[in-house]
């Protein structure tokens, strides 16, 4: 099974079981408390997902490592070519 | 470890989805079991916006994603068309 199949089932799993018990199919009575936090557990999910992309991005941003070789290396070879260009007559 | 203002920018974006994330989960999942009596209510805007807002931010960035597109699709056909 390809992953967005496996997503595609986990979601709808997901969603049938939140459908069933917001609506009392399953005969459960659940104290009013409990299905206040039901009705919002889809968007409070969606939220903290974001929240989690955020943060990973944030984290590996912040301890992404610096390769100043390479940076130097990098920008030796541009100046390089942009000569070798130019000679060969290329306008930048 | 990155120098600079990407640290600063790294740490931040982790500071602010920390916060988002705790106040979000305080306000959805434990403030429905708090006495609706408890001083700690008065922090927190009536439940139905705990949904409202994330929707509305949801439709709003799909608008902006939605414009951005075309902008830039509306930008390109004229410079194909200007390249004829």
């Amino acid at each position: 099974m390809t992953k967005l199949a496996q997503w595609l089932w986990g979601l709808a799993l997901l969603g049938s079981t939140w459908a069933a018990l917001t609506m009392g199919a399953l005969g459960l009575e659940l104290p009013s408390s409990c299905r206040e936090v039901l009705w919002s557990l889809p968007a409070y999910l969606l939220v903290s997902a974001g929240c989690y992309a955020l943060g990973t991005v944030g984290y590996r941003v912040a301890t992404f490592h610096d390769c100043e070789d390479a940076a130097r290396e990098l920008q030796g070879q541009i100046q390089e070519a942009r000569a070798d260009l130019a000679r060969r007559g290329m306008r930048f | 470890m990155a120098t600079g203002t990407d640290q600063v920018v790294g740490l931040g974006l982790v500071a602010v989805s920390l916060i988002i994330f705790t106040y979000y989960t305080v306000w959805v999942i434990l403030l429905p079991f708090i006495d609706s009596q408890h001083v700690i209510h008065k922090y927190f805007l009536p439940q139905a916006y705990a949904v409202a807002i994330p929707l509305a931010a949801g439709l709003l960035l799909l608008l902006f994603v939605g414009v951005f597109i075309t902008y830039v699709m509306l930008k390109n056909q004229k410079v194909t068309k200007k390249a004829q």
